[in-house]
C-alpha cells in the first residue's frame, strides 16, 4: 500500500533536486565570493554576472569561461555565472538573480535574441551595462562581443570553393531560430560568392535544410535522406557546406553510413572530434574561433565598464589577444549595424579557417593536444601536424 | 444437511482492524463450520467487508487469531489465504477488465508449460469446464471480460473461487448486480457448495437471501458483533432490529423497537 | 499480429459468411494492427507519388528502417510501462548516458586498462557494461517508483534531467568519437548488414516459422476442442506471411553495395568485376535484425509469460492484481529494468551510427517513443496496447520524418506534421473505441 505522505515529500524533494540540477550544471554560484569581494577595501568592486544559454556545449567550459574568468579576476573583479539550459524563461530568471547578487556588469549569451529583451530592460533600469556575448541582442545600448559570424561563413565558403569551385552542393544549416544559422552565416557564404556561383550555374544546390537545435543526430538523419534523394535522382553530391561542427559531425556520419565517397565538408567551432576528422581527412575545413581570445576581450571590457569607461571609448589593450584574431576595424570599439538596422558598439574578432595543412595552429594555440588530435590517424595519410 | 463438526472449519478470535483512530473491526470473534453458510449482515460501515478482507489476506488484521481446522495460522496476503483454500468473491469482483475469462480465473495462479510459458489452451479448457457448471451458455472465452454482462462477470468471479477447491468461501454481495434468474442460479450454487462440505461467509444486504441460505447469522454494528444467532431461532425483524439498533432485541427499549415497526 | 494481441477485443465469434467483414473476422486479424499497416502503406505510397516515383526503393526503405530502429526498440518497452499505468520520461537521457558510456569505454577507459580498439572483444566488454548500466538505471528508477511509491512522472522527470546532466559530467562537455570497428556494425550501413545469404536464410526461416506457428496453433485448438480458423483462412495467412517474409528479404537484397565499395572489395579479394560492377546484396542491416529480435522477444514476454500477463492485468485493474496475489511491485520494477535495457540497446545503435557520442544523443527521444506507443494503440488509461503496434507506430512516425526530409521539407514542418498525425491517430483510435465498445 502506498503511504501518501512519504510519496508527497519525496516528490517535492525530487522536483527541487531536478530544479537545482537544471539551474547550473558546471556553472559556479559564488555568494561566498561576492561577500569576500565586498570585504576587500579600496578598489570599487566589479562583480561580473555571466548568463550562459547552453553551458553544456563543449566550447564554453573549455575556453570562453576560463579565459573570461581569469581576465576578470586578474583585474580584481569577481566572476559569477548561471546556465539557462536552452530555456529562454530560465535565462530571464538567471539575469534577475545575477542582478540581485550585485552584478555591476552583465555578460549575456542570449538563448533567444527576442526573449532576452525583458532582461535587457531590467538591466538598463538598474543602470547595469550589458555585453552581448557571441550572440546578437538587438539593442543600441549593448556591447556586442563576438566573432565575425559573417566572416566565419565567408571563411567556410571560401575554403570550400577553393577546393570544389563547381559542382553540386548540399547546404546544412543550424537551428532555424538562431540568427547565426538563418542570416549571418549564409550572408558570409554569399559574400564568398555562393549566390553568384548559383546564378552562373557553377554551383547547383541539391538540398538546403535547417537542423533543429543544431543536433548531430538530426543532421545525420536529414543528410541520409538527402543522400537517398540524390541517389534516386542520379545526382552526385560534390560538397557539403555545413554551418558548424555538431552538424558536420552528423553529415560525416551519414556519408559513412551510406558508404558515400568522402566529399569536402565544412564546419566551425573547432570541436575536438571534428578536428580529429580534419586530421583523418573526413572533414575539409573547420573554421576555428579562438574563443580563448573572445573571453579575454569580454572580460577586459567588463572590467573597463565597471571602472566607468563609456562603451564607445572601449579599446582592446595591446598584447591581450593574438594579432591574427584582432578585429579588422582595429582595437577600438567599432559600430556594427545589425540585420534590423540597429547600431551597436562592438568588438568583432576574426576567425581562423583550419584545414589539414594548418592544424599546427590549434595545437600551438593550446586548443587541443597533438596526441588527442592525431588519435586514429593513419601514418600513411597523416597531415603535417601529426607527423 | 451437513452436521457441524466439533472443530470448526474456521475460527476468527478477537480480530481488530483499525484505520488511523477508527476501529473498523473491534474485537470480533466469529467461526464457520464445514457445509455451513454464515450470513454476515450489518449496515454500511459495520465492518463486514473489512473483517472478510482480513480473512482473505487483502488487509492484515492488527491483532487477533485465525484458526483453520483448529490450527492457528497467519494470513498476511492474498497468497496466504489461497494457500489455505480460502477463496473470495469480492463485491467489486476484482476482475481485470482487459483480459479474458480464463486469464482472470487463473490470475496469479496461471498454468504453465514445462518451459514456464503460459498454457492458455489448458487454462481455457479448464475454464470452459468450470463455467459449464455455472453458466452453460457462456461462450466468450477469448474476449476481455469488459465485454461481458454483469451476470457473466459474476460467473467468472465465482468460477475462480470454485475451480481452486475452496474449503472456505467468502461471498461479498454475490447477487447485488444480478437479475432474478441469475440470482436463483447463484442460490442453487451456494446450496450445492454446502453439500460439498464448503463453508461460506455470505455478506448480503438482502435479508431474505440471507435467511434462505444461511444456517447462522452474525450481525455487525460499528465494528462489533452484536450477536451470532441460529437462523431457526430468530425472525427477520429481530435481525433487522439488530442491524439498525446495534443491540439484541431483548436489550432494546420498547420505544426503539416501536420506531422500527413503522 | 494474429493471436498476439489478446488485449484487443476479437470479433464476435458468430461472424461467418461471405461478407468481407465476416472473412476478416474469420482470419482473426487484429483490426487495429491491420489498419496501421494500411496507414503505413498509404503514407509510403503518398511520398512515392510526391517524389515522382523515386521514394519506394530498397536503399531508401532501409535508411528509413534504420533511422526508426532505436525508437522502435524502446517503444516495445514503453508499451509495458504505459499499459501498467506508468510513464518513463527518462528514456532519451538513458540513451544519452549509455551511448556516452559506450564511447568513453571504447575510446578512453578500456584502452587505459590496456584493452584497446585493436582488441577483438573490447567492444563486447563495452557493450555488456553499457547494457548492465542501462538495466541498472532502469532498476533504480523502478525501485523508487514501485517500492518507495513516488509517482513515475516525477521520478523519470528527475531522471531525464539528472541523467542528461551526467552526460556532460562524464565527457567534460566534449563529443567522443572513434569506436571499435565491430561495434560500428551495429549501426548498419553496407558493411553493417548480415549480407545476401543470411537475409535469404532469415526470410525462409521466417516463412517456415509462420507456417509452423499456424500449424501449432491449429493443433493446440484441436487438442482442446476449440473452434479453429477455417482452413482457407489459415492457408491465406500462411501464404501472406510467407510472401511478406520472402518479399522483405528480396527487397533488402535488392539493395547493393555502393559501386566504389564493391570495387574495393573486388580488388582486395582478387575478384574480377563483371560488366556493370560487382553487385553485392546488402540484405538486412543489423539494426533491423535487432528490431525484429526485440519485437519477437518482447511480444513473447507480453503474451506468453506470466510477467506479461501480470503487467496487463495490473494495468486493467491494479486492485484485482494485488488481490490475486501478484507481486505487483516487483512486476512494475521489472518493467523499468526492461526499459533501461532496451534504451541501452537503442544507445548502441545510436552511437554505432554516429561512430561516437555527443551531448545531445537521444534528446527528445522520450517524446517519439511515447508517440510511437500511443500511435500503435497503447492507451494512457492503462491495460491496452500491443508490442507490434508500437513498433509499427515507430515506423509510421519515422516514415513521416524521413519522407518529408527526402522531399526537401524542412524540420519545423516535419514537427508540425508529426504532431498532427499523433493527434489524429489517437483521436481516431479513441473514437473507434467508444463506438466499438473496446
Amino acid at each position: 500500500m502506498v503511504v501518501r505522505r512519504s510519496a508527497g515529500t519525496l516528490g517535492i524533494a525530487a522536483i527541487l533536486l531536478a530544479a537545482c540540477t537544471s539551474a547550473s550544471p558546471g556553472a559556479s554560484e559564488a555568494p561566498g565570493e561576492s561577500e569576500a569581494a565586498a570585504s576587500e577595501p579600496a578598489t570599487a568592486e566589479c562583480i561580473v554576472g555571466v548568463s550562459w544559454n547552453n553551458f553544456q556545449q563543449p566550447r564554453w567550459a573549455a575556453t570562453d569561461k576560463p579565459n573570461m574568468q581569469q581576465t576578470i579576476e586578474d583585474g580584481g573583479g569577481t566572476f559569477i555565472d548561471f546556465d539557462a539550459n536552452l530555456d529562454s524563461l530560465q535565462q530571464l530568471t538567471d539575469v534577475d538573480t545575477l542582478i540581485s547578487q550585485g552584478a555591476n556588469v552583465l555578460v549575456l549569451l542570449a538563448q533567444d535574441n527576442q526573449a532576452i529583451l525583458p532582461a535587457l530592460e531590467t538591466a538598463k533600469d538598474a543602470g547595469i551595462p550589458v555585453i552581448a556575448y557571441d550572440r546578437l541582442i538587438e539593442d543600441p545600448d549593448v556591447l556586442y562581443v563576438t566573432f565575425d559570424n559573417v566572416g566565419v561563413g565567408k571563411a567556410e565558403a571560401e575554403a570550400m570553393f577553393a577546393e570544389v569551385p563547381t559542382g553540386n552542393y548540399v547546404l546544412i544549416k543550424g537551428d532555424p531560430g538562431d540568427p547565426n544559422a538563418s542570416t549571418f552565416l549564409p550572408q558570409g557564404w554569399d559574400e564568398a560568392g555562393l549566390a553568384d556561383k548559383v546564378e552562373s550555374g557553377d554551383i547547383t544546390i541539391v538540398a538546403d535544410q535547417f537542423t533543429d537545435a543544431w543536433s548531430t543526430e538530426t543532421a545525420q538523419n536529414n543528410m541520409e535522406a538527402i543522400i537517398d534523394s540524390a541517389n534516386a535522382d542520379g545526382v552526385q553530391i560534390d560538397a557539403v557546406l555545413a554551418e558548424n561542427d555538431s552538424t558536420a559531425l552528423g553529415v560525416v556520419a551519414a556519408l559513412q553510413a551510406k558508404n558515400y565517397d568522402i566529399v569536402p565538408v565544412s564546419g566551425q567551432d573547432g570541436d575536438p572530434a571534428n578536428l580529429q576528422n580534419v586530421a583523418q581527412g573526413l572533414q575539409y575545413v573547420d573554421v576555428w574561433k579562438n574563443s580563448n581570445e573572445l573571453g579575454k576581450v569580454a572580460g577586459q571590457a567588463a572590467l573597463d565598464l565597471c571602472a566607468g569607461t563609456a562603451m564607445a571609448d572601449l579599446t582592446i589593450p595591446d598584447g591581450l589577444i593574438d594579432d591574427s584574431v584582432a578585429p579588422t576595424a582595429g582595437n577600438a570599439a567599432a559600430d556594427f549595424e545589425t540585420p534590423n538596422g540597429t547600431t551597436v558598439t562592438s568588438f568583432i574578432l576574426q576567425p581562423t579557417p583550419i584545414t589539414a595543412e594548418n592544424l599546427d595552429l590549434v595545437i600551438d594555440g593550446g586548443w587541443i593536444t597533438k596526441e588527442d588530435l592525431c588519435a586514429g590517424v593513419d601514418a600513411a595519410t597523416a597531415p603535417a601536424a601529426c607527423q | 444437511m451437513a452436521v457441524a463438526e466439533r472443530v470448526p472449519l474456521l475460527e476468527m478470535r478477537n480480530i481488530r482492524v483499525a484505520f488511523g483512530g477508527v476501529h473498523a473491526v473491534d474485537n470480533v470473534s466469529i467461526d464457520l463450520n464445514a457445509g455451513e453458510v454464515v450470513g454476515l449482515v450489518g449496515g454500511n460501515g459495520a465492518g463486514k467487508s473489512t473483517l472478510m478482507r482480513a480473512l482473505s489476506g487483502a488487509h492484515r488484521a492488527d491483532s487477533g487469531e485465525i484458526l483453520i481446522g483448529g490450527q492457528p495460522q497467519t494470513i498476511s496476503n492474498p497468497r496466504d489465504a489461497k494457500a489455505f483454500n480460502i477463496e473470495t468473491i469480492y463485491q467489486t469482483l476484482a476482475l481485470a477488465d482487459n483480459v479474458d475469462a480464463p486469464a482472470n480465473v487463473f490470475l496469479g495462479r496461471e498454468m504453465t508449460t514445462h518451459l514456464g510459458n503460459l498454457d492458455d489452451g489448458a487454462m481455457e479448457d479448464a475454464c470452459r469446464k468450470v463455467m459449464a457448471r455455472l453458466n452453460p451458455h457462456f461462450k466468450r472465452f477469448a474476449t476481455p471480460v469488459k465485454t461481458l454482462s454483469g451476470g457473466q462477470r459474476q460467473a467468472v468471479a465465482i468460477a475462480r473461487a470454485v475451480y481452486f477447491n475452496a474449503k472456505i468461501m467468502i461471498m461479498d454481495e454475490p447477487t447485488a448486480a444480478l437479475g432474478p434468474a441469475e440470482t436463483a442460479q447463484v442460490r442453487d450454487l451456494i446450496r450445492q457448495l454446502k453439500t460439498e462440505g464448503i463453508g461460506i461467509f455470505l455478506i448480503s444486504h438482502d435479508i431474505h437471501d440471507v435467511f434462505d441460505l444461511s444456517e447462522r447469522i452474525s450481525v455487525m454494528y460499528h465494528g462489533r458483533i452484536v450477536d451470532t444467532v441460529d437462523k431457526a431461532s430468530v425472525t427477520t425483524d429481530d435481525v433487522l432490529a439488530m442491524i439498525i439498533l446495534g443491540k439484541k432485541p431483548e436489550e432494546a427499549s420498547r420505544e426503539e423497537l416501536a420506531k422500527l415497526q413503522i | 499480429m494474429v493471436d498476439m494481441a489478446k488485449s484487443a477485443p476479437g470479433p464476435p465469434q458468430e461472424a461467418k459468411g461471405r461478407s468481407l467483414r465476416g472473412m476478416l473476422a474469420a482470419t482473426e486479424i487484429d483490426l487495429r494492427l491491420f489498419g496501421m499497416l494500411v496507414a503505413l502503406a498509404v503514407i509510403l505510397l503518398g511520398f512515392h507519388i510526391l517524389s515522382g516515383g523515386k521514394f519506394l526503393q530498397p536503399s531508401n526503405m532501409v535508411t528509413l528502417a534504420v533511422q526508426a530502429s532505436g525508437v522502435a526498440i524502446m517503444a516495445t518497452g514503453m508499451v509495458l510501462i504505459i499499459v501498467s499505468r506508468n510513464i518513463d520520461l527518462s528514456v532519451g537521457s538513458i540513451v544519452g548516458v549509455v551511448a556516452m558510456i559506450y564511447s568513453l569505454l571504447m575510446v578512453d577507459w578500456l584502452p587505459s586498462l590496456g584493452i584497446g580498439l585493436d582488441n577483438p572483444v573490447q567492444w563486447v566488454i563495452a557493450l555488456a557494461l553499457g547494457l548492465a548500466m542501462g538495466a541498472f538505471i532502469g532498476g533504480f528508477q523502478g525501485f523508487i517508483i514501485a517500492f518507495v511509491g513516488v509517482p513515475s512522472f516525477i521520478v523519470t522527470l528527475g531522471g531525464l534531467l539528472s541523467l542528461r546532466g551526467s552526460v556532460w559530467l562524464l565527457s567534460s562537455g566534449a563529443a567522443v568519437s572513434g569506436l571499435h570497428d565491430n561495434f560500428k556494425l551495429i549501426g548498419g550501413g553496407a558493411v553493417g548488414s548480415i549480407g545476401g545469404v543470411a537475409t535469404w536464410a532469415l526470410g525462409i526461416v521466417a516463412c517456415l516459422a509462420i507456417i509452423g506457428l499456424l500449424i501449432y496453433n491449429r493443433r493446440q485448438r484441436r487438442r482442446f476442442g476449440f473452434q479453429v480458423r477455417p482452413m482457407w483462412a489459415d492457408v491465406l495467412l500462411g501464404a501472406v506471411g510467407c510472401a511478406a517474409a520472402l518479399g522483405l528479404a528480396a527487397f533488402a537484397n535488392a539493395n547493393f553495395w555502393p559501386a566504389g565499395l564493391a570495387t574495393r572489395y573486388a580488388v582486395e579479394n582478387g575478384i574480377t568485376e563483371p560488366p556493370g560492377g560487382l553487385k553485392i546484396p546488402v540484405g538486412f542491416p543489423w539494426p533491423i535484425i535487432l528490431v525484429i529480435g526485440v519485437t519477437i522477444v518482447m511480444t513473447f514476454i507480453a503474451t506468453r509469460r506470466r510477467f506479461g500477463r501480470y503487467v496487463y492485468a495490473y494495468g486493467g485493474n491494479p486492485d484485482a492484481a494485488e488481490l490475486a496475489g501478484i507481486n505487483t511491485r516487483w512486476t512494475i520494477m521489472k518493467t523499468y529494468i526492461l526499459m533501461g535495457l532496451l534504451c541501452a540497446v537503442a544507445a548502441a545503435i545510436a552511437s554505432a551510427r554516429l561512430n561516437g557520442s555527443t551531448l545531445d544523443v537521444g534528446s527528445s527521444d522520450e517524446l517519439y517513443v511515447i508517440a510511437a506507443a500511443v500511435v500503435g494503440g497503447t492507451s494512457f488509461a492503462g491495460g491496452i496496447g500491443t508490442i507490434p503496434g508500437a513498433v509499427l507506430g515507430a515506423f509510421v512516425m519515422q516514415s513521416l520524418a524521413y519522407g518529408l526530409s527526402f522531399n526537401g521539407v524542412n524540420s519545423p514542418t516535419q514537427n508540425v506534421v508529426a504532431g498532427i498525425v499523433l493527434i489524429l491517430a489517437v483521436g481516431f483510435d479513441s473514437y473507434n473505441r467508444r463506438r466499438g465498445g473496446g
